[in-house]
């Protein structure tokens, strides 16, 4: 499953892959390499390099500042939480988008997209104008942690829709029939059939949705004041620590980051396995 | 009698699929629901199954008024063209599925479905998974599952539709076999009517809708209601405006009483059977004779021969 | 036939609607609010100044040059995992769904680490006068990072259902390799390549983080239309800000109204 979001599920194997040979191919790959290590691999590799500067121990100081372990205590807890409430209320979209017949259904399935296409800086701006201190709603929740989750939980939105939505559309209708033909009653069916069915798509849209919040920045920016030790998440701690010119620093709590989606990108693999081995 | 249908109707949206359908199943009978595509079997199965509502009349099974009832109170078992495998449990798991939400004890599920699984000779395949099994597997399965409730009556939907040709073919036995063993009043639809005539009782012809006829396979063969009937159940020709089947066509060099001419237009050797197409007057005909007839009465294409309609030879009326 | 619980759906459709309109649909429509809250003249004020006209102009070229070069990248990538198996092809694959994983102010901080001032490469680069961090190469360096996967994973499920047979018949009528690419595939997989091309495009324009970091965010140099909503934001100019933002919002719904469009039937729901 690519984390791109909307993407088909990894195609099955091609009937006809020829091997690399010949001129046109080998420039290609040389292109496509180059490319990817000019723009990707060697600028993520000098962080992590960067991080063991000062060797192992400098590595972990930097980490573990008060500072540092606050905020990403912050991030990853915050992280979680979404991660789990996305993996609810994900459900239950996908669950109105597919089998609802709510009349101006479609108006909220393009709306779903919208975290995608929004730049996160006005994501987090549209939240500050509802939930901070001149809310027309009367709700104020800036500079709060709780407005980090609110931020991390729009960004987030789409990721569990719409990894369950494709997997609920393809259910076999017939097997809920099946089993109700057995005696099985609605709720029955729900947990014993179609529960199990979607559970790799939950999850691997809770993975994802946990891997976003982990590395936001943009939406948070505005609404939570970025108050250290209280509401400033990861991504705002390295930028502060650039700053700040704590180069070294902001090394090290990136490097956690990037172990962190590495870990993710070898669970949602490991999901997709899990997903397709059901058939 | 198990299933009585009363004066059904259903439509979606403007399409009739059924009208005033009335049919009585005697019960532990093998009934066939055969017609062409699109004719409303299949909703009138899914109709008694309690898996479509209908718009106006009504079902009973066994007695008892089952129109308003839910599918899960019915007490009929029903297996799909597609298997409705529940993919994510193993074979022994979906044949207990039944048994489980029902709460009986442990050790009555396994002996259960393992009774069941040697009755449809899947024993070996009860650990696997139903994306590992071969279609015909996979049907046998369902059956099995759908037989472990006890069901007051057994709902097939075009069961071997799925198949190969050869899986099919030994499934039909296969089901004959099944049915003489377990008793249970069965429907199966199909719109195969070669499935129809070897394997059911009693068969139910519909088309757009309505029930066209009612009988045995013999009984529609050789005394079908109307022309449909018998150009669905068997091979026809047109003799003199009417239809008749071709190998009621009697073939002479002469003439006799009541033939008339035809000239030969290909005569084409299938096997046991031979084919002759000719022409009598302005039609085209084709009549179906042994090769033994073919060599007797020299027949070949430009003659002239002189055709008639057999003369019914049927044993018994039934 | 019933769908789980009689009670149970409009608790569902209750909240899911709920949870919908007060995350998404009250803070989106408030910024169509807020930006009309004194009329059209401040917002026409806003969106005139010399630092948001430079604003403009300077994020339109930057996501013109980083959709340019991800869609070659994406169509030659594309091709070949498609088309070819290759030692260390999973890796590939792995890489370019990298960049989604990877939060944007680490984009920027790797993208400084190699190309910055103080080290080898920025120096020798900077002795040809090119400029990478706090200008504007840097700028669309981050933001090609940022969306590399998107044309790719765009076109490649096309080529896949697609097949070579095509381009096999073309080759054995007698055309090249660059000929059978512009005549067989490239017409072949256009639907696929506008919705990446569309989707790459709403991205380069509102990536915000991974350009704070390496631009140095300058006003009226380095400041795209993003960071401009920011920067007027905390200087209390919110008519500017909101009158940005709205701007922003428009082109995100209508990249996803064209998008959606345009998705070929393989990714479409």
């Amino acid at each position: 499953m690519s984390l791109l979001p909307g993407a088909t599920p990894a195609p099955p194997t091609a009937p006809r892959r020829r091997p690399l040979h010949g001129k046109g191919q080998a420039i290609g790959l040389g292109f496509v390499v180059l490319y990817l290590s000019v723009i990707v691999l060697i600028p993520l590799a000098a962080v992590v390099a960067t991080s063991q500067e000062n060797g192992l121990a400098g590595f972990w100081k930097a980490v573990t500042t008060p500072e540092a372990s606050s905020t990403l205590k912050l991030t990853i807890g915050a992280s979680f939480l979404v991660a789990v409430i996305n993996c609810l209320m994900g459900t239950m979209i996908a669950w109105l988008l597919v089998r609802d017949r709510l009349p101006g259904r479609g108006f909220f399935d393009a709306l779903i997209d919208l975290p995608f296409a929004l730049p996160t800086i006005v994501a987090g701006l549209a939240l500050l104008t509802v939930y901070g201190t001149d809310s027309p709603l009367g709700l104020d929740i800036a500079y709060s942690r709780l407005a980090v989750v609110v931020a991390l939980l729009f960004v987030t939105l789409p990721f569990v829709v719409r990894t369950v939505q494709p997997v609920l559309l393809e259910l076999d209708r017939e097997m809920e029939q099946a089993a109700a033909s057995l005696g099985a009653g609605p709720a029955t069916i729900f947990f014993r059939i179609i529960l199990p069915n979607i559970l790799p798509a939950m999850a691997a849209g809770t993975a994802l949705s946990f891997a976003r919040a982990v590395s936001e920045f943009g939406s948070t920016v505005l609404i939570s004041g970025n108050l250290p030790f209280k509401t400033q998440v990861a991504s705002v701690h390295i930028f502060n620590q650039l700053e700040n010119d704590n180069v070294a620093g902001a090394a090290a709590v990136a490097t956690v980051l990037l172990v962190v989606a590495l870990v993710m990108l070898v669970a949602l693999d490991v999901l997709q396995r899990w997903g397709a081995r059901r058939g | 009698m198990s299933i009585i249908v009363r004066d059904v109707g259903k439509s979606f949206g403007d399409f009739a699929a059924l009208t005033d359908v009335s049919v009585e199943i005697p019960t532990g009978s093998l009934t066939a629901l055969l017609g062409p595509s699109g004719g409303g079997k299949s909703t009138l199965l899914r109709v008694i199954a309690g898996l479509e509502s209908p718009d106006t009349g009504g079902v009973e099974i066994e007695g008892r008024d089952a129109t308003r009832l839910p599918a899960q109170d019915r007490g009929v078992g029903f297996v799909f063209q597609h298997y409705a495998a529940f993919k994510h449990l193993t074979v022994q798991r979906n044949v207990a599925f039944g048994l489980e939400i029902r709460k009986r004890p442990k050790a009555e599920i396994k002996e259960k479905v393992r009774e069941l699984l040697e009755l449809v000779h899947l024993e070996q395949f009860a650990h696997r998974y139903p994306a590992q099994l071969s279609g015909g597997q996979r049907q046998r399965m369902a059956l099995a599952r759908a037989l472990a409730v006890e069901p007051q009556v057994l709902l097939l939907d075009e069961p071997f539709g799925a198949l190969d040709a050869q899986v099919r073919k030994e499934l039909r036995a296969w089901l004959r076999r099944l049915h003489d063993q377990v008793h249970v009043t069965t429907v199966f639809v199909t719109h195969d009517q070669e499935e129809a005539m070897e394997v059911a009782d009693s068969i139910v012809v519909m088309a757009q809708g309505k029930v066209e006829q009612v009988g045995s396979p013999d009984d529609l063969y050789d005394a079908p209601a109307n022309d449909f009937v018998m150009s669905f159940l068997g091979p026809v020709t047109k003799l003199d405006g009417q239809l008749v089947r071709p190998h009621d066509i009697e073939l002479f060099t002469e003439t006799r009483p009541d033939t008339t001419p035809a000239v030969v237009d290909r005569v084409t050797r299938l096997g046991f059977e031979v084919r002759v197409d000719l022409t009598v007057g302005e039609e085209e005909v084709w009549a179906q004779v042994t090769r033994g007839t073919l060599d007797q009465l020299g027949i070949e294409e430009g003659r002239t021969v002189h055709v008639r309609r057999a003369a019914p030879v049927r044993a018994a009326a039934v | 036939m019933a769908s789980p619980g009689v009670l149970v759906k409009p608790a569902v459709r209750g909240l899911a609607l709920l949870y919908l309109t007060f995350l998404l649909v009250i803070p989106v429509g408030l910024i169509f609010w807020r930006t009309f809250e004194n009329g059209l003249a401040p917002v026409i004020d806003g969106l005139t100044t010399q630092a948001t006209i430079h604003a403009f102009q300077l994020t339109a070229v930057i996501a013109f040059w980083a959709v340019l070069a991800n869609t070659v990248f994406g169509v030659v990538a594309a091709l070949l995992l498609v088309r070819y198996d290759f030692r260390g092809k999973r890796v590939l694959n792995a890489l370019i769904d990298l960049p989604l994983a990877v939060s944007p102010v680490i984009v920027g901080l790797s993208l400084i680490l190699v190309y910055g001032r103080t080290t080898g490469i920025g120096q020798a680069l900077a002795g040809i006068g090119i400029n990478i961090i706090f200008s504007i190469p840097g700028m669309v360096m981050a933001t090609i990072f940022v969306s590399i996967p998107l044309v790719v994973r765009a076109v490649a499920p096309v080529l896949e259902e697609i097949g070579d047979d095509q381009e096999q018949a073309a080759r054995t009528l007698g055309a090249g390799p660059v000929q059978t690419f512009r005549r067989i595939t490239l017409p072949s997989i256009r639907g696929a390549l506008a919705y990446g091309v569309v989707l790459a495009a709403a991205r380069s324009l509102g990536e915000y983080g991974a350009v704070a970091v390496v631009s140095g965010r300058l006003v009226g140099r380095t400041q795209t239309v993003t960071l401009l909503v920011q920067e007027r934001y905390l200087n209390f100019d919110q008519e500017t800000a909101y009158a940005c933002a709205l701007l922003l919002v428009v082109t995100a719904v209508l990249a996803l109204g064209v998008s959606r469009l345009l998705a070929p039937k393989e990714i479409k729901r």
